[in-house]
Formats: C-alpha cells, sequence, structure tokens
C-alpha cells in the first residue's frame, strides 16, 4: 500500500477535471469537493511520490496546493456547555478554522461543563468524543479553573488538544494546549487572534500526523479511503443522503450518514478485494443520529 | 453616551482583563451603551465567588413615541428623533407593523423618518405592550457575563444600582458585606 499525501487545492473550476483524470491514473482520492461560484476547493489524497507532477498541473491551472494534514480526519470540538457564554464564540471559530485547513469537524456541547466542582462527562458524552479522531476542548479564562475541569478529558482515548485564556504551556491529560484563546464574546477578527485559530490547526495538524505514525506501525487492511469510496461506489444512497459528507472520512474507517438499521447490512456486505467489509471492519451504531461507524481492523488482528 | 467606568478587580489578572472585554462587548450587543453608568466586578476564582455591581440611568416607563421622542413635521412626512437609543429596536418594531418598511426610514442613529404620515397619529403609537423594561435586560447582561459554572447567585437591588453575588458554595455573610462596601464604592 502507498503512502498518501493530503493536499488542498485552491483554485478555479476551469479544466479541473485534469486534476481529477490524474488522481484516477495515480491511484490517488478525491476526498472532498467544494464549489463556491466559480471557485473550486478540493481535498485530495495523492501517493507521496506524485506530488511533484500533480504540483505541475496545478501550476498551469493557476491554483494552489497546499499540504493539509486534517484532510480526512473527523475532529469533535466541545464547549463546556450549549449556552451563549460558550458558542458561537470561540467553539465555531475554531471549527471553522479546522475546516478551512480540511477537517471535518462536529460541535459537541456537554450537559455539565462547567463550574469547578460539578464539571465532568458523562459516559455517553465521553463515548460520543471518542466517535472522533481528535478532539479540541475549549475552556475558559481562568487559570485555577482550567486545572480544574482536566477531568472533562483525563479519561477521553482519542488525543485531545484543550484551548483557553491562560498562556500556559501544557495541562495534564491532554496532547496539547493552546493559549490566549479563553472565553471571548465576539468573532475574531483581529489579526493576533485569527494567528490563534490557526495554532489551533497547526497543533491538530501535528497531532493527527504523529497519529498517523504510530498507526503505521500496525497498518490497518484496508485504508479508509479505499473503503469510502468503495461505499460510494457500491451503495449510491450514501453519496445522495442530505447530510454534509454523507461518507466521512476518519483516521481509522468512515462515518456513512444513513440510518444504522436499514443500511448496516449493505455497508457490511461491501466488497472490497475479495473480502466483505464486515469481515476485516468493525461495524456499530453511531451516537450521532443512528449514523454507520465504520471502524477498520489493523493488520495485527488477522 | 456617555463613558461606561468598568472596573475589575480579579485575583487572576489575565482572565480579569478578559473580563472586561466581555463586559464592554455584552453591553454592545444588548444596546446598553447609554443605560449605564458603571460596571464593577469582583473576582475571585479560588474561593469561588464573583461579585458584579452595574449602575444604570433608571428610565421612567415611557409607553407611547410622543412620550420618547420628538416629532416634527417635514416636506412629505415626519422625522422622529428619539430620546435615547434604547427606544429604537421597539419604536422601529412599532412604525414597520403600522406603515411597512417601505415608507419607514432609519436616518440617523436616533431619527427615523416615515413618509407620508402625520405627526398626531404617530404620536399615540404604543412602544410596546409592557412598556420599556431596563430591568430586564440589565439582569441579562449580568447573566451574560457571570461564569456560567456560578450558579448560587444573590441579587440585591436599589434605586439604580444591582448587585450580584455568584458562586457555587452558599453565599457567605463575609461576601455579602463585601459587596455592600463595593456598592458603597460604586456609587461614590
Amino acid at each position: 500500500m502507498h503512502v498518501l499525501k493530503y493536499l488542498l487545492f485552491e483554485g478555479g473550476l476551469y479544466r479541473h477535471e485534469r486534476i481529477i483524470e490524474f488522481l484516477e491514473d495515480v491511484g490517488g482520492f478525491l476526498v472532498q469537493k467544494t464549489v463556491v461560484g466559480l471557485d473550486l476547493i478540493m481535498n485530495l489524497a495523492v501517493p507521496e511520490g506524485e506530488h511533484e507532477r500533480l504540483s505541475a498541473i496545478v501550476s498551469e491551472l493557476k491554483g494552489k496546493l497546499t499540504p493539509a494534514p486534517l484532510i480526512g480526519t473527523e475532529i469533535g470540538v466541545v464547549a463546556p456547555t450549549l449556552s451563549r457564554h460558550h458558542l458561537p464564540h470561540p467553539a465555531c471559530d475554531i471549527a471553522e478554522n479546522l475546516r478551512r485547513h480540511g477537517a471535518k469537524t462536529n460541535i459537541i456541547g456537554l450537559s455539565r461543563g462547567v463550574g469547578q466542582k460539578i464539571v465532568h462527562t458523562t459516559i455517553k458524552e465521553k463515548e460520543l468524543i471518542e466517535e472522533h479522531d481528535i478532539a479540541v476542548f475549549t475552556l475558559g479564562n481562568f487559570e485555577k479553573c482550567l486545572m480544574k475541569k482536566t477531568k472533562l478529558f483525563a479519561e477521553i482515548e482519542v488525543p485531545v488538544i484543550v484551548t483557553g485564556g491562560p498562556v500556559m504551556k501544557s495541562i495534564p491529560g491532554a496532547e496539547a494546549y493552546v493559549g490566549g484563546i479563553g472565553r471571548y464574546p465576539e468573532r475574531a477578527r483581529t489579526g493576533e487572534s485569527i494567528e490563534k485559530l490557526r495554532e489551533v490547526s497547526r497543533v491538530a495538524g501535528e497531532v493527527v500526523e504523529q497519529r498517523r505514525r504510530e498507526m503505521d506501525l500496525d497498518p490497518l487492511i484496508v485504508d479508509p479511503i479505499v473503503v469510502k469510496a468503495e461505499i460510494e461506489r457500491q451503495v449510491p444512497e450514501s453519496t445522495e443522503a442530505l447530510s454534509p459528507n454523507p461518507v466521512t472520512l476518519k483516521i481509522d474507517g468512515v462515518r456513512v450518514k444513513l440510518p444504522y438499521d436499514d443500511y448496516k447490512d449493505k455497508i457490511g456486505n461491501v466488497s472490497i478485494g475479495d473480502k466483505k467489509l464486515s469481515e476485516f471492519a468493525v461495524i456499530k451504531r453511531s451516537l450521532m443520529r443512528n449514523y454507520i461507524l465504520v471502524k477498520v481492523l489493523p493488520k495485527s488482528m488477522f | 453616551m456617555g463613558k461606561i467606568r468598568i472596573f475589575v478587580d480579579s485575583s487572576d489578572e489575565l482572565g480579569g482583563q478578559q473580563y472586561k472585554y466581555i463586559a464592554e462587548k455584552s453591553v454592545e450587543d444588548l444596546g446598553l451603551g447609554g443605560s449605564i453608568d458603571s460596571i464593577d466586578m469582583l473576582i475571585r476564582v479560588e474561593e469561588p465567588v464573583f461579585i458584579i455591581i452595574i449602575r444604570y440611568k433608571e428610565v421612567t416607563g415611557k409607553s407611547t413615541l410622543g412620550d420618547a421622542s420628538y416629532i416634527d413635521s417635514r416636506k412629505n412626512g415626519i422625522r422622529i428623533t428619539l430620546s435615547s437609543e434604547i427606544f429604537l429596536g421597539d419604536a422601529l418594531k412599532a412604525l414597520w407593523s403600522k406603515y411597512g418598511r417601505d415608507r419607514v426610514e432609519q436616518i440617523g442613529r436616533l431619527e427615523i423618518f416615515v413618509s407620508g404620515a402625520e405627526p398626531e397619529e404617530v404620536k399615540g403609537i404604543k412602544l410596546s405592550e409592557k412598556g420599556y423594561d431596563l430591568e430586564s435586560r440589565i439582569n441579562e447582561l449580568a447573566t451574560r457575563i457571570i461564569p456560567e459554572g456560578f450558579r448560587i447567585r444573590n441579587s440585591t437591588k436599589d434605586k439604580g444600582i444591582i448587585t450580584i453575588i455568584a458562586s457555587e458554595d452558599p453565599i457567605k455573610e463575609e461576601w455579602r458585606v463585601l459587596a455592600r462596601r463595593l456598592e458603597g464604592d460604586a456609587r461614590a
């Protein structure tokens, strides 16, 4: 299996088919395509050795190609509650910036994410957060409060990034901490605050790359991007679902936005090579709207 | 609009500065700039307690547009000059429902032009059924500023001043004393 490099293409619609044809020729994938008027944004996965040839085509089309490790990841942005104290800012600003860098984001509001004493994450919330590849917790402005809220993410098994007001290097229980983004009441508009949002995306990119490197030690039987392409080909209803990104690519699988009870067998019967998907992946019900979660198993399991 | 004095005394200096910014923006969002004199906050995260004292200008209930504005005739219509921008939202809503959006135009921060209307009929337009409720908006302001986790609250109200003590624990007597002292300072 060749190693894929994730790239973000920004350019015009004109002759963009050349890029898609190139991807088909070299065994690359189109992860997501967004058309805004005459502009086009495409999330691409290209075999590592083909990067230069793709760059040549892109520069010919006067487009822009940037590495985006967050492509193919689903990130949960977790706010302490769903009240206006914590939403839409900064959670939505952070989520928007992560999407600009290629990630698919979901915002989660906890039921008891506030206070120093009552603060906790319920089992169901923990499971929901762990459906994502990484979680970004958006906390407040006081250092003492932040330190008492580490139990919110201490037991979360996916990598956690925490954002908060105090300037600190790290916070116990989290993979990374980004300071200077606490609770704030308006959209991030200044250069300084937007730079902080970019820093969250950059740190998330590093965490994702680290996770992919770790997974390389025991790689998955099939790259999730192949699973996504085959589900889209063999179960056409999956591309017609109205939810955004109906087959969402994740680091270790995919989320199919179809009802679990009606489609679990169809998804399980998708054949890849000489095997059925259910033979080498765990297919389970998602806590998010009854969607289908597909988790591809690593080679060591066989 | 006078300048609002916002004072924060916080045991966490950086966090305190951020709360000053939150207070400024919340006042702006609620359109209370003309009604507030001062906001004083005392934050002790380690206890934990959050005391907020808001001093505001009491507005006597203006129930009709005639009470809340100066109205003069112009060519093809009338010009309404509101006495305070706190009436703006209600005035526009009432005028739109009576004359439609095409005939009502906001020409300045406090000025509205209504084409083809008579001063006498506009004077009698009711601003809102309940009258202007400044107090509930001041309460909303305090709720927006106080951290959400500080759910046990004690509020006292005097003429033009509202004090809220918020904590996660039952309110202590010493905090009440502290709040009263701060209230005195705010009045001074």
